[in-house]
């Protein structure tokens, strides 16, 4: 007890004798006054922790300069006073032995006029002291164009460079000139400061480095030697990244691609080249986005104002893209350099790219044809090697002249030839598989063509807010010269005389194609409020065709062939001018417009070049055309939009030459130089929500065409040698209605989700078949449900079923109408089943069924893959992969259309293994990647 | 007679001062989002550098917002300005109203988050702001540094306020230091709100709250725990968080 009370009595005393010592809580005052010892009312004082500056606590200098803190804790502070105009103060605060701690006057230093002039105008701090580096901002201190960093360093206060380029900081030599961190061509400090450019530079740092003996031995010698830092601005680092796959399989398959870029802050460089025999007829998009680097988001800036239709892209994506579409063999090779130029205000991109595809197809096609009272069938078996190459230059200009101008010129160029041969046999049997007739078909093209499109877009913002015009100008030439060889031998087996049972055909056209577009388009943006907006616009083009095509009986010495040969000109003239009114607030716009156009087609006939005019048509077209769009954007993530529009579309040029094309002699088709503009309603509405929590979203969507007047091909077909014509009319009635929703949605969250989606696509096509309407009505449903399992991080299944079914109606032949089904189940997995190990696998199984022609077949593709990564960074992969493991795959289409259906099979690349080897400059990824892209 | 003088003199600098203490601050928030999905852990260096290489440059989204302040209170929120890129198109905007007592002590914070609002009611509590020795130029004001660390969303935020305006509020959900908070630098340039107007103006209804304010009521505590829960959940699903929350 003793002891206790003892004990406590020392640790009272301890306490008591303390807080006589140093009070636990104290004020701190003091007077702020600058140097003249005027004081500074209204200075901010602030407390702050000396271990890591954190802010404690704050107060503001009353009128006579005097400050108080009350009750905070005795401790060590930093004492920080800041005022406009004067350097900020530090000092610092120790702990007191009295209640009030009086600082007394405290002087501060006015910021000299240079400095503040300095801070003021390039709004950045000149100099800043971090530790034992002293930090200068490159850009506080103005040195002419073209100084080298020797020159920027004798303008920094406290650097000395002498005559022959040594340099002093606060007195001390500098030993070591670093440039980001690393030492720059070796260790002479003067091949930096002599070579580099001062604009280079965004920062100075002054510190003191480890003597290279300390770094040597790893023991600190206590020496410090002073070494300067220069920080590049964010522009003249460089980069690069690139990587490149080479693989040889089974069967001398072969690819080879790669891929290079190089950039810095305003530039971006990039080469791409492939080449392979594995169906690969361009490079994919993610690596084509590489290639175009910032340029790739540019395609659609065509300067055709309005609403409604017009907005198509005219990039050259689908050429350099991989768009193989299933069948055949393809042998392809192609490369390109792009580069772009970005410095905010201008913007220049330019690109070259050469590809080239070698098509061989082995094609077996089955046709049924419905007539009134009659069908038949045609077979077809196709040989074809086409070759087709481009030379595609782009170039895009872009420069904002000031704040309010701004200027986009746009050049495309590309030159293409393109080779086709064909062999073809065809048959055509009678309802009963009688053979009528057959043929043997061989055709040659050759056709090289020149194509440009131009467009200049100027853009001009008003001072008042929101109001904006726009004008833009193109010009676009599609030029093709071709000849074509056609020759074929047709056997008619019901014909009555001999001379009449076999007919040859043998026909040399030369075909020399024009096309000048000259465009202009007009645009006005007038805010009438907050929320209403008034657009106008206006849009001109003209449009002139030259189609001139020679044609010779190569079995009658070459002769000229008048009836096959024509030389026809072909002018349209489109005006539009419209003006809509919009709503725009809070999510909610709607736009309500109306535009009225002419079409002026202008059409002479000759029968050869440099001839006198055969005939000449000239028809014009009015037609007003209303336009309704809503999008509006509602609580919890939901959106909504609705469209309604007019569209009217001149016919195609080929559809109104009245010249005869025989290149299949058992299917002629003549254009219609009496045709009229296509005319239809077309309504879509689209609905998407998205609930954040879950990531749950529904995708919901309608669209509706009904045609006024539509371009369809009538056809008259010979009952007997059952060879067609086909002529382009007019002809209102057709529809077409397409809706689908998607769905997706986890069922447990991170590891396991669900996504659904179904389509269903109505349309109903007429057509004159022999005089006769038909109705062909095509109903297709497409049902799909997938799974997508992510267990681990090492573990992804995924697995789709998918039923597809359609059905098509005749009404000339409603005993004929068609059921087709295509149904289809795919499960993949990704394995990492070992350290930087891989396994991915996928199984499609689909069925392809057409009851009534006895077919079924399945094609069920296996895909199997490892892959293993190795050296430093994972920069080598090293994938040996079996494709199509079951040698199953060929292409299998099944469509129906007007009076037909067709069953078609190709050839196509079966199974092949493969061994490939990538290197990757910056490593490749050693994970499996749960979501594709960035989301 | 010289104590009167001195009174008046007071009363008249007291009210010279008051009427620089309330107005409307006017921010370009603008998002650099190849800045902001570099700082999300699951991208890879290769990923990370070809989205600088598709999109720097013309990455930059930008918002505009308001802040309402005197000495006593202060009030963040949308404006309702449109950018030139949008032709007047409008889209909608969350709620987010940034409503602070600084004389009460209390934060009334109505945000919209995963399509539901929340009202963060609770006291204000003392930020670990750090002030650091440089100084520049906003909108007319010099400005000192000052960094604060956000633990939850894993920010550094630098910000910039001025010496002159004596005001502790700032845009966003910032507040604390000894003058008006004018530039928001988060994470290195990948969202940054700079004061581009500051209007000295009596303020009336500004600060009130609405009669019937709709939200789920929750404290601080919650609500950045929701925020931390929600992050984590989505960088397991290599998805971007700040898709659907406000970075």
């Amino acid at each position: 007890m003793r002891k206790i009370s003892v004990v406590l009595f020392i640790c009272l005393f301890y306490a008591f004798s303390m807080m006589a010592q140093n009070p636990v809580r104290i004020s701190i005052k003091g007077i702020v006054q600058d140097t003249s010892s005027g004081v500074l009312g209204g200075a901010t004082v602030m407390l702050l922790q000396p271990k890591d500056s954190a802010l404690v606590n704050f107060s503001r200098a009353n009128d006579k300069g005097s400050f108080e803190f009350r009750n905070v804790k005795n401790a060590n502070y930093i004492l920080k006073i800041s005022y406009v105009g004067y350097i900020p103060h530090q000092q610092l605060v120790s702990p007191s032995a009295n209640e009030v701690l009086d600082l007394g006057n405290i002087g501060i230093k006015p910021i000299t006029k240079e400095l503040l002039e300095v801070v003021v105008k390039t709004a950045r701090a000149p100099l800043t002291i971090k530790g034992d580096t002293i930090e200068y901002d490159a850009r506080a201190f103005k040195v002419p164009q073209g100084s080298s960093v020797e020159d920027l360093l004798r303008r920094l206060p406290g650097m000395e460079v002498d005559a022959q380029g040594n340099i002093k900081a606060q007195g001390k030599d500098i030993k070591k000139v670093l440039v980001d961190g690393k030492t720059f061509f070796g260790d002479d400090p003067k091949a930096a400061t002599k070579n580099l450019g001062a604009e280079t530079i965004s920062k100075v740092q002054v510190f003191n480095d480890k003597s290279e003996q300390a770094k040597l031995t790893g023991v600190d010698d206590g020496k410090k030697e002073k070494a300067i830092n220069l920080e590049l601005k964010d522009e003249f680092k460089k980069g690069s990244f690139g990587k490149i796959t080479g693989a040889v399989g089974s069967s001398s398959r072969m690819a080879l691609r790669g891929n290079y870029n190089r950039f810095n802050k305003k530039e971006q460089f990039s080469i791409l080249g492939y080449g392979n025999n594995i169906n690969e007829t361009g490079v994919n998009w993610s690596d084509y986005g590489e290639f175009k680097g910032n340029n790739s988001f540019n395609n659609n800036d065509n300067g055709d104002f309005g609403f409604g239709g017009n907005r198509w892209w005219s990039g050259d994506n689908d050429v350099v893209t991989n768009n193989f579409d299933g069948r055949g063999f393809t042998n392809n090779g192609g490369g390109g350099v792009n580069y772009n130029f970005d410095n905010k205000k201008t913007k220049v991109s330019t690109s070259y790219f050469y590809n080239q595809t070698r098509l061989m197809l082995d094609q077996y096609q089955t046709k049924k044809t419905f007539l009134q009272d009659n069908s038949f069938t045609t077979t077809d078996t196709t040989n074809q090697n086409n070759f087709r190459g481009n030379h595609s230059i782009g170039s895009r200009f872009e420069q904002m002249v000031d704040s309010n101008n701004t200027v986009i010129a746009k050049v495309n160029l590309r030159f293409s030839t393109n080779n086709i041969s064909t062999l073809q046999y065809q048959r055509n049997l009678s309802e009963t598989n009688v053979l009528r007739t057959s043929s043997d078909i061989k055709n040659g093209s050759d056709v090289s063509s020149f194509n440009l499109t131009s467009n200049v877009i100027y853009r001009h913002k008003f001072k008042k807010k929101g109001r904006t015009f726009a004008l833009s100008g193109g010009y676009n030439v599609n030029n093709s010269d071709g000849t074509e060889n056609l020759s074929s031998t047709s056997t008619f087996l019901n014909a009555g005389t001999i001379s009449q049972q076999v007919r040859a055909l043998g026909q040399l056209n030369n075909n020399a194609n024009r096309q000048n577009l000259l465009k202009g388009s007009a645009l006005y943006l007038e805010p009438l409020s907050k929320r209403m907006y008034w657009e106008s616009f206006y849009n001109v083009s003209t449009d002139n065709r030259e189609v001139g095509r020679d044609a010779f009986n190569s079995k009658l010495e070459n002769q000229r062939m008048d009836s096959l040969s024509t030389y026809y000109k072909n002018n349209i003239t489109y005006n539009r001018l419209g003006t809509s009114m919009r709503y725009s607030h809070a999510g909610v716009n709607v736009t309500v417009g109306l535009a009225a156009l002419r079409f002026d087609l202008d059409g002479k006939l000759f029968p050869r070049k440099d001839a006198q005019v055969a005939s000449s048509i000239s028809k014009n077209y009015n037609a007003v055309t209303p336009y309704i769009g809503a999008d509006i954007e509602l609580k919890s993530n939901t959106y909504l939009s609705f469209n309604y529009n007019l569209n009217i579309e001149a016919p195609q040029i080929a559809d109104l030459q009245p010249v005869i094309n025989n290149n299949n002699p058992f299917f002629l088709s003549t254009g219609n130089p009496d045709l009229n503009p296509e005319k239809s309603h077309s309504i879509s509405s689209y609905f998407y929500k998205f609930d954040p929590a879950t990531f749950m979203n529904i995708n919901f969507w309608v669209d509706y065409n009904y045609f006024l007047s539509q371009v369809v091909y009538n056809q008259t077909v010979d009952p007997t040698t059952f060879i067609t014509r086909t002529r382009p009319e007019n002809l209102s009635g057709g529809e077409r209605f397409n809706t689908g929703v998607y769905a997706g949605f986890p069922i447990v969250k991170t590891k396991l989700t669900v996504n659904f989606n179904s389509n269903i696509n109505l349309s109903t096509n007429p057509t004159f078949i022999n005089g006769v309407l038909n109705q062909n009505d095509t109903q297709g449903y497409t049902f799909r449900l997938g799974f997508s399992l992510t267990p681990s991080d090492k573990l992804i299944v995924s697995a789709n079923g998918k039923l597809g079914f359609s059905t098509i109606k005749y009404t000339i032949s409603e005993a004929q109408n068609q059921n087709i089904k295509n149904n289809s189940l795919d499960a993949s997995v990704k394995w990492n089943f070992a350290k930087k190990t891989f396994l991915e696998t996928n199984l499609d199984y689909t069925n392809y069924r057409n009851d009534r022609f006895n077919f079924n077949q399945d094609i069920p593709i296996l895909n199997c893959s490892v892959r293993r990564l190795f050296l430093k960074e994972n920069k080598l992969e090293v994938r040996l992969a079996a494709f199509d493991i079951f040698n199953k795959r060929q292409s299998i289409i099944q469509r129906g259309f007007q009076n037909t259906v067709t069953n078609q099979t190709a050839l196509t690349l079966a199974r092949y293994f493969m061994l490939s080897l990538t290197y990757n400059m910056k490593g490749h990824v050693d994970k499996l990647k749960k979501n594709q892209g960035w989301m | 007679m010289k104590k009167v003088i001195i009174i008046i003199a007071i009363f008249l600098v007291s009210i010279a001062t008051h009427a620089q203490q309330e107005g409307i601050v006017s921010y370009t928030r603008t998002t650099y989002w190849t800045k902001l999905n570099s700082t999300l852990p699951y991208l890879s260096k290769q990923e990370k550098e070809k989205q600088a290489y598709m999109f720097g440059g013309r990455d930059d989204w930008k918002e505009y917002t308001l802040l309402y302040f005197n000495e006593k209170e202060s009030r963040y929120t949308h404006s309702e300005e449109k950018s030139d890129e949008s032709e007047g198109y409008a889209w909608r905007k969350e709620e987010y109203n940034i409503r602070r007592n600084f004389e009460k002590n209390t934060m009334n914070d109505a945000m919209e988050m995963l399509g539901k609002v929340y009202i963060v009611e609770d006291s204000l509590p003392t930020p670990n702001w750090k002030i650091l020795n440089d100084i520049k130029d906003v909108a007319g004001h010099i400005c000192m540094k000052a960094m604060i660390q956000d633990t939850v969303k894993k920010q550094k935020i630098i910000a910039w306020f001025a010496q002159d305006i004596p005001i502790n509020a700032g845009p966003e959900r910032l507040y604390g230091l000894p003058g008006l908070i004018l530039e928001l630098d988060i994470n290195d340039g990948a969202v940054i709100i700079e004061a581009t107007k500051i209007e000295n103006k009596k303020l009336t209804t500004e600060f009130d709250l609405p009669k019937k304010q709709k939200g789920k009521k929750i404290n601080d505590l919650a609500f950045q725990d929701m925020l931390r829960k929600f992050i984590q959940e989505k960088i397991k699903e290599e998805r971007n968080p700040y898709w659907t929350i406000r970075y």
